[in-house]
């Protein structure tokens, strides 16, 4: 340290003189000054450390010296010199910060303890400055050391999140719910003593309650610590393992495993538990085997499912059918399906694969379809879209039910539902004209009226017939019966047929000319049945000729023709005739064109019978010109499985 | 004089019937059996009192019933509708009476006696 500089300041010069001496021979440099107002001057030039000033002097006393060097030069101490008496004012220097006080006549060890004390304060003093100085510096050092603290304990909460998580694992393994019991995994949690933590639920149903039991213990052969298991090998390496191990089973047996190994390290990066997770081969050959299974058992389902099944792309094509499909229809795969299922050209209308692809809702629709052996089925039609794992729609699966039978019952029913209304109308008629014709009786009767009672017995007569003829065909109806064939010679049995209408065309007045060759070859009919439609015909014939016009003459002629491998019958009339929207219905269930007097039934079952022969019925009619019905008959029926119930649909 | 009675029905026994019943009780008769034939006969015969059934062929009882009253000679005839069809009663609105077969005879009588009369007093 350097010589510190000294102001002296005094107006005795003795004082200065002597005391300067001293001051030096302290080790101090020493300047003086004999007033205030002259030290002030002195003190820009000389910097001194320490200033020691008498307090009454002339012109600026040592008071206010103490009080202008405070003010403008705080670091410089300032000494006050004190005689006798003036105590008060050397206390009230301190006031003004003065460092200390001397009392004259000066004692050298007292200046000296003095001196050195405000030295030391000097001292203090640089130290604080030198503090304040760095005081920047220091404040930029502590803020690196924050943020690195800081960071270093971020990612000790990184550590410690991730610890959470996995303890919150291992929380799980041992409450036996969440994820890890979902696993086909052994899952346990071994602690840094190689002491088992904690297992799920299956290893504790494979290998026993193992908690608390050596981690090595589950292993089979890896007891000593040459043989270190996967466990141990993780605290001592730090790292993951994977091995192929054997754990003991809980009755002895080897279970092989694949092991993987994670150690889970705490906050200050030390390994504090290891995740041990091991597949169990054979449970996860079980696995594979129940999903061949699995996969096996949807198939046949698919294959085996009553319907027909087709998984669809969107341009019409069918990807996959089932065996039911592949059965029915000539090469599904790849083709559209409008071709290959419903035999078209273009798509269907309102396709309801279409419909799905575009808003993903199952459709339903109605269809017939016509299968390789030609059979035709109506169709209950399902779509329902196939989507992958993003949720798009990919592909439309199609399913379509068998629903002929139903349809048919459905339509029987409709039918009957409809015969009884039809019928209770027809049958209030006929009951009306049975009340007529018994009045008629009772009254020509009553009045002996011969021709009356004549009259009256024709009509009931005719009644019953159509009473009967109506009840027959309602049973005929109700009955759904199968043709019987049998080889008939077609020219008799035409003959014998025709011969049946011959009283009831004599009755109407009409001429009935036969033409059937007697020798036609034989033909294989149902001959009840097959007479009862031909019958019908006829009789419609005669029926068409009423009312009459009597300037007309009405006959009907019935032909028969040999055509080889078929037999064609022909019934004209000159009678009413049909119009057109008459002629298309008459086939029809329930329809006639007799009022009351016909149940709509007749040329249904007429045309019923023949189409189960195998047959077909052509008809020309004109209105007011009369009616041809010809019949083709096959000499062997191609007799079809089941007759549509109601060919008006 | 006796009224005359048209009956009109498609099945010609019913017709006997009724002609033979309203004959019995001294009305005077005639016949059609369809709509278009029934007009024509009451041009010609200008009966007092129709009966009617409602289907028939060729044209159904109320267009004929239409028909027939927009003639001047017909406009208040009355008609007695008999028909074995469900829900007729509001076939022809000014019918006289709807009468569902099978049918009492006395009371078509009892029915038609009463038209007359009334037609009568007019």
């Amino acid at each position: 340290m350097s010589k510190k500089k000294l102001l002296l300041v005094d107006d005795e010069e003795g004082i200065r003189r002597f005391l300067g001496l001293t001051l030096m021979d302290l080790g101090y440099d020493v300047e003086t000054a004999d007033n205030g107002e002259s030290a002030l001057k002195l003190i820009e030039k000389v910097n001194p450390a320490v200033i020691l000033t008498d307090i009454k002097m002339p012109r600026m006393d040592g008071i206010e010296l103490l009080k202008a060097v405070k003010a403008d030069h705080p670091h410089i101490e300032v000494i006050m010199l004190t005689g006798h008496g003036d105590l008060d004012l050397a206390i009230e220097s301190l006031k003004f910060e003065a460092a200390d006080f001397i009392t004259k006549p000066i004692d050298d060890e007292v200046l000296e303890i003095s001196l050195s004390r405000v030295m030391e304060k000097i001292q203090l003093k640089d130290q604080v400055r030198e503090y304040t100085e760095n005081l920047e510096r220091l404040v930029e050092e502590k803020t690196q050391r924050i943020v690195e603290l800081e960071r270093q304990n971020a990612a000790a909460q990184v550590v410690e999140g991730l610890s959470e998580v996995l303890s919150s694992a291992a929380h799980e393994v041992e409450t036996g719910s969440g994820l890890f019991n979902e696993l086909p995994c052994l899952v346990s949690i071994h602690n840094r003593y190689l002491e088992i933590v904690a297992t799920n639920e299956l290893l504790k149903e494979r290998l026993g309650d193992v908690v608390g039991m050596n981690s090595f213990d589950i292993y089979s052969d890896r007891e000593s610590a040459g043989n270190a298991c996967p466990v141990q090998l993780t605290f001592k390496t730090g790292k993951g393992q994977r091995s192929k191990e054997n754990f003991i089973g809980k009755d002895g047996e080897e279970i092989p495993v694949t092991v993987y190994t994670a150690p889970l390290p705490n906050k200050n990066g030390d390994i504090e538990l290891v995740l041990d997770i091991s597949v169990d081969m054979t449970e996860l050959k079980r696995l594979n085997d129940e999903l061949l299974e699995t996969q096996y058992k949807f198939q046949r389902l698919f294959d085996e499912a009553p319907c027909y099944i087709s998984v669809q792309n969107p341009d019409y094509t069918i990807a996959e059918v089932n065996r039911r499909f592949k059965e029915d229809f000539d090469e599904p795969i790849g083709a559209p399906c409008y071709a290959s299922y419903k035999h078209r050209d273009k798509p269907c209308e309102k396709c309801p694969v279409q419909r799905t692809f575009n808003d993903g809702e199952t459709h339903q629709t109605e269809t017939v379809v016509t299968t390789r052996t030609g059979e035709q089925k109506n169709m209950l039609v399902w779509s329902a879209p196939i989507r992958n794992a993003y949720g798009e729609i990919k592909q439309v699966m199609e399913m379509s039910t068998d629903i002929t039978e139903i349809r048919r019952l459905q339509d029987h029913l409709t039918s009957l539902g409809f015969m009884l209304g039809s019928m209770s109308h027809g049958v209030k008629g006929m009951l009306t004209a049975l009340d007529g014709g018994i009045y008629r009786l009772e009254s020509g009767l009553r009045k002996n009226d011969q021709e009356r009672v004549g009259e009256a017995t024709a009509a009931l007569k005719n009644v019953v017939g159509r009473v009967k003829k109506m009840v027959l065909d309602i049973l005929y109806y109700a009955k759904s019966r199968e043709i019987e064939v049998e080889s008939v010679p077609a020219g008799h049995f035409l003959q014998d047929t025709a011969a049946l209408i011959v009283p009831k065309a004599a009755a109407a007045n009409v001429k009935y000319n036969v033409d059937i060759p007697e020798d036609m070859g034989e033909i294989k009919i149902d001959p009840s049945s097959m007479s009862a439609a031909i019958v019908n015909f006829l009789e419609n014939a005669v029926d068409a000729c009423e009312p009459r016009l009597s300037s007309r003459e009405y006959c009907i002629n019935v032909t028969g023709r040999d055509l080889g491998d078929k037999i064609e019958i022909t019934i004209s009339d000159n009678g009413a005739g049909m119009d057109r929207e008459t002629k298309e219905k008459i086939f029809t269930l329930f329809f006639s064109s007799k009022g009351r007097r016909g149940t709509g039934i007749g040329l249904f079952i007429s045309n019923q019978t023949i189409e189960q022969h195998g047959g077909s019925i052509k008809v020309e009619s004109k209105p007011r010109e009369g009616t041809t019905f010809s019949i083709l008959l096959p000499r062997k029926p191609e007799i079809k499985k089941q007759p549509k119930a109601c060919p008006c649909t | 004089m006796p009224k005359k009675i048209m009956v009109v029905d498609d099945d010609p026994y019913i017709v006997d019937y009724l002609v033979n019943v309203f004959e019995d009780h001294g009305y005077l008769t005639c016949r059609a059996s369809d709509g278009l034939s029934a007009y024509d006969v009451a041009m010609a015969e200008n009966p007092d009192l129709i009966t009617l059934d409602l289907e028939m062929p060729n044209e159904w009882g109320p267009r004929f019933y239409r028909r027939l009253t927009q003639e001047d000679q017909f406009a208040e005839i009355p008609v007695i509708v008999i028909s074995g069809l469900p829900g007729i009663h509001m076939a022809i609105k000014r019918a006289v009476a709807t009468i569902k077969k099978p049918f009492d005879p006395t009371e078509v009588i009892e029915i038609v006696r009463k038209a007359l009369s009334e037609t009568d007093e007019d």
